[in-house]
């Protein structure tokens, strides 16, 4: 049997009163496309900083290719890549010396980093960016900066935070063909979205996740269940799509 | 026929007088809201009435110095206090159909409405006042000269705050650290600035009055008392610099609005990434997610020494230095407030203090490096999902602090010392060594001990400064207490220790470095997580509302903010005049109680007034931590 890439069992997250994350399960089987979904405020980004260490859980285990993430984390943190979603980066650097600074920390060698950091620049459109202080580079070029630098070091997993969030179409394409060709060349992508029309383009597998606990998890055709992701999705977390009735001033006949 | 014309002029004078009546209204609201113009503006006709009633009998160099002060404070000030605030700037004109001349015009216009510039132009009558001792000719020529130095400063403050205050760049930063580190340098060197003030104030030394022949200040009352030949001369070369900054402004105001890009200060520098054609790239050869290539390969020279971790950290931070503006400003404050401590007792001729100069300076930037975590947001994230990202982070902020600050402590200490040849600088050079070791270590754990997050990590300003004053008072007494041990020998020890000093520091230094970096390690390793929840909480509770006025009903409710507030003020009588300079200056006069003892009493009685004052001021500083705040449980 082939090691998941991730393993959750039993994640619990506390803040204050409100659960976060509450007994968590997931799987995520290593070649695999694994998409996180969820509404605003569901757990997901808290679910992936406790996967990737950024977060400390109150209680559960997390294992990434069979090694235990909470106390091999030194191993496990070099097989990982990671993009969160809206935290800082060195703000002074532009984004060639963010990706030089992210080599330095993984101990890649100068001219390994230098060549790996132009190739990310030239196939992710960043020759602007690379000079740019990061302060100064927009939402999308910090995006696509910060998936090079988790590419950088070439890991075996990929966690990414809404990787797409800003980022204008071509870059989209280009950004899903590099990681069809990481996943097909055996890593393992977890990407957390709120695209069900990119979950069902790109992931093999999705995990939807409502108040903190999985409303379903499986095989993307599994899971939508005959019919589009975005409606099963609605129909799983309960939603009520509001937006037919009402606003009667704005849509009658001038 | 002469329709037209007067129709386009009514045009253009409607246009120029836009910007002005833009910031009549800004002026209204913001008097209206806030009181602090008002006070400021108060504040400032009283030092203007001052400055006109020293004009009528004063000395006409020292009249010179202080106008070209004042001119000087209108322009920079601003940059300080965050005047840019309610300006009306070019940008604001970027979209209307407005040219250059009428623009700058305008914007000019808009600048002198405001209390400022209304208390200035009161303050600058001191000239004509002074010359009136001359007669009405002389008179006439100082107002003439008085209004160009007002233009002076109105013009001069524009361009300032376009280039400076609002680009937050690498100028703005550096003057503002080097005018708050003249500002606390002078403040903490009174003792030796006042005989000099009182000197100046009865007669400007010759060579005051020399140096004055070059400032435009002293220009007007020149021409009015002088021959009519300098008299010209110094009057048009005074409009000739008014209308060169005017055509500088003007330059400005049409570069940003038919441009459409404010002026920014370019600190970055690409990154080499040309590839030579036909190079096979060394990722390519092993760049799959299944074996990462390029990891691990031996380095070379000093770089052997240092892992590659700790100098990506060290390489980042070493950027920031030169490129964050705050860390620029701690940094230049450093320097000036040190330079000035040990500097400015010269004018009362005391030259013990200048082979101080850079363990001053080096204080002084490791108290200013207690807060850098916060600078940087969450940053943090980075070394915390790398192997070992921790203790590089640690490292490399520390190797980056000690290779930035050891040259400018060397090299004040060297200047110091050669400019003080008769002072033994054994001890000042040999605490220099703790006290680098400490500041490159301990402010980094204290920094990650007391997260202060900036509100913006992207674009800090002056402003949003996030010291917080506990973190710095830890920094600034590690470094005294990894000073302590050379202090101590230099103070009881007996004379044969001497040479053993240097030594002392040094390990002082070493251990003091070696302490700091296990404790953020520690702090890093076990907490990195809530460090990194901490530097992402950007939404500080209210601050504590202290009474301007007395208030028994508050002082009843808040007994303890009101203890802390009255610790920490007087705390400090004990440590410094009480204590430290009968100890480590000899300086006994009648109030201080250890002068009036001799021997060990002497010592005790000093020692014990630090202890005392430590005691109250660490008092003051849990009651203060402890504060109740309004919406804090």
């Amino acid at each position: 049997m082939i090691t998941p890439a991730l393993e959750i069992r039993g994640l619990v997250k506390t803040f204050g009163a409100h659960r976060a994350v509450d007994d968590i399960d997931l799987t995520v089987h290593s070649g695999t496309f694994h998409g996180i979904v969820g509404p605003n405020g569901a757990g997901k980004s808290t679910t992936i900083g406790m996967a990737v260490g950024l977060v400390t859980p109150d209680a559960g285990e997390i294992r990434i290719l069979g090694h235990d993430a909470l106390r091999d984390r030194g191993l496990t943190r070099a097989l990982t890549g990671v993009l969160p979603d809206g935290l800082d980066f060195p703000e002074r650097l532009t984004g060639a010396e963010l990706l030089r600074y992210s080599a330095g920390l993984r101990g890649l060698h100068r001219v390994a980093a230098t060549e790996r950091a132009a190739e990310l620049i030239e196939v992710l459109g960043l020759a602007k960016g690379a000079g740019t202080p990061l302060a100064d580079c927009s939402t999308g070029t910090r995006k696509k900066l910060g998936l090079a630098q988790a590419l950088l070091h070439a890991p075996r997993l990929l966690v990414l935070d809404e990787p797409f969030e800003a980022v204008d179409p071509v870059s989209a394409a280009t950004i899903r063909r590099v990681l069809r060709r990481f996943v097909g060349g055996g890593g393992t992508c977890v990407l957390s979205t709120h695209s069900m029309l990119l979950v069902e383009q790109m992931c093999d597998e999705v995990t939807v996740i409502h108040q903190g606990r999985v409303a379903a998890a499986g095989p993307v055709a599994e899971v939508a269940a005959g019919g589009s992701l975005e409606e099963r999705f609605v129909e799983l977390v309960g939603a009520d799509a509001s937006g037919s009735a009402g606003l009667d001033w704005l849509t009658e006949a001038r | 026929m002469s329709a037209q014309p007067h129709a386009a002029q009514a045009g253009t004078l409607h246009t120029i007088a836009v910007p002005a009546r833009m910031r009549a209204a800004m002026l209204r609201r913001s008097l209206r809201e806030h009181p602090g113009p008002t006070v400021a503006g108060l504040a400032g006709l009283l030092a203007a009435v001052w400055l006109i009633r020293y004009a009528l009998r004063g000395d006409q160099h020292t009249l010179a110095l202080l106008v070209g002060a004042w001119v000087l404070g209108w322009i920079v000030l601003p940059l300080l206090l965050g005047g840019g605030r309610g300006r009306v700037r070019p940008a604001h004109l970027r979209l209307e159909p407005i040219g250059g001349v009428p623009a700058a015009t305008g914007l000019l216009a808009a600048s002198a409405i405001g209390i400022g510039p209304a208390v200035s132009l009161v303050a600058l009558a001191a000239l004509p006042v002074h010359a009136a001792r001359h007669g009405l000719a002389a008179v006439l020529v100082a107002a003439v000269g008085a209004v160009l130095l007002w233009l002076l400063g109105l013009i001069g403050s524009a361009i300032a705050l376009e280039i400076v205050g609002h680009a937050g760049g690498p100028a703005g930063a550096l003057l503002t650290g080097i005018l708050t580190g003249t500002a606390m340098g002078v403040a903490g060197s009174l003792w030796a600035v006042f005989p000099w003030v009182s000197i100046l104030l009865v007669g400007a030394p010759d060579r005051v009055v020399r140096a004055m022949g070059y400032v435009p200040s002293a220009w007007p009352v020149a021409a009015a008392s002088g021959p009519s030949g300098q008299g010209v001369r110094l009057m048009a070369t005074l409009v000739g610099v008014v209308a060169l900054c005017a055509a500088a402004y003007l330059l400005l105001v049409r570069r940003v609005i038919t441009m459409g890009v404010p002026f920014r200060p370019r600190g970055t520098t690409p990154f080499p990434l040309v590839r030579r054609d036909g190079d096979e790239p060394a990722a390519r050869r092993a760049t799959t997610a299944a074996s990462p290539a390029g990891v691990g390969r031996p380095e070379r020279g000093w770089r052997a020494w240092v892992p590659a971790a700790t100098r990506a950290v060290a390489g980042r931070e070493v950027r920031a230095w030169m490129r964050h503006p705050l860390r620029l400003q701690y940094l230049a404050f450093a320097v000036v407030y040190g330079a000035l401590l040990a500097g400015l007792p010269l004018l009362s001729d005391v030259y013990l203090l200048l082979p101080w100069a850079g363990s001053l300076a080096v204080l002084g930037a490791a108290a200013m490096s207690a807060g850098l975590v916060g600078l940087d947001g969450t940053a943090l994230w980075l070394p915390l999902t790398t192997p070992g990202g921790e203790r590089a982070e640690v490292r490399g902020r520390a190797l980056a602090w000690l290779a930035l600050v050891t040259p400018i402590g060397v090299l004040l200490a060297v200047v110091g010392v050669l400019l003080a040849p008769d002072v033994d600088p054994l001890a000042a050079l040999s605490t220099l060594p703790a006290l680098l070791g400490a500041g490159a270590a301990v402010p980094v754990w204290v920094s990650l001990l007391r997260v202060r997050p900036v509100a913006d990590p992207r674009h800090p300003t002056s402003a949003d400064n996030p010291t917080d004053v506990v973190s710095v008072l830890v920094a600034t007494g590690s470094g005294l207490v990894a000073a302590a041990p050379v202090l101590a020998l230099v103070i009881w020890g007996p004379p044969e220790v001497a040479p053993l000093l240097p030594l002392v520091g040094l390990l002082s230094g070493a251990a003091a470095c070696w302490g700091g970096i296990w404790l953020a390690d520690e702090r890093l390793t076990r907490r990195g997580t809530d460090v990194l929840a901490a530097a992402g909480q950007r939404s500080r509770p209210p601050e504590t509302v202290l009474p301007l006025t007395w208030d028994a009903g508050w002082y009843r409710e808040n007994t303890a903010t009101a203890w802390a507030l009255g610790l920490l003020t007087v705390g400090w009588i004990p440590v410094i005049p009480q204590g430290v300079m009968p100890l480590a200056f000899g300086i006994d006069s009648g109030w201080i109680v250890a002068g009036h003892l001799s021997g060990s009493a002497h010592t005790a009685v000093g020692l014990a007034m630090v202890g005392l004052g430590v005691a109250m001021l660490l008092t003051g500083l849990v009651l203060w931590d402890r504060r109740p705040r309004p919406g804090r449980s």
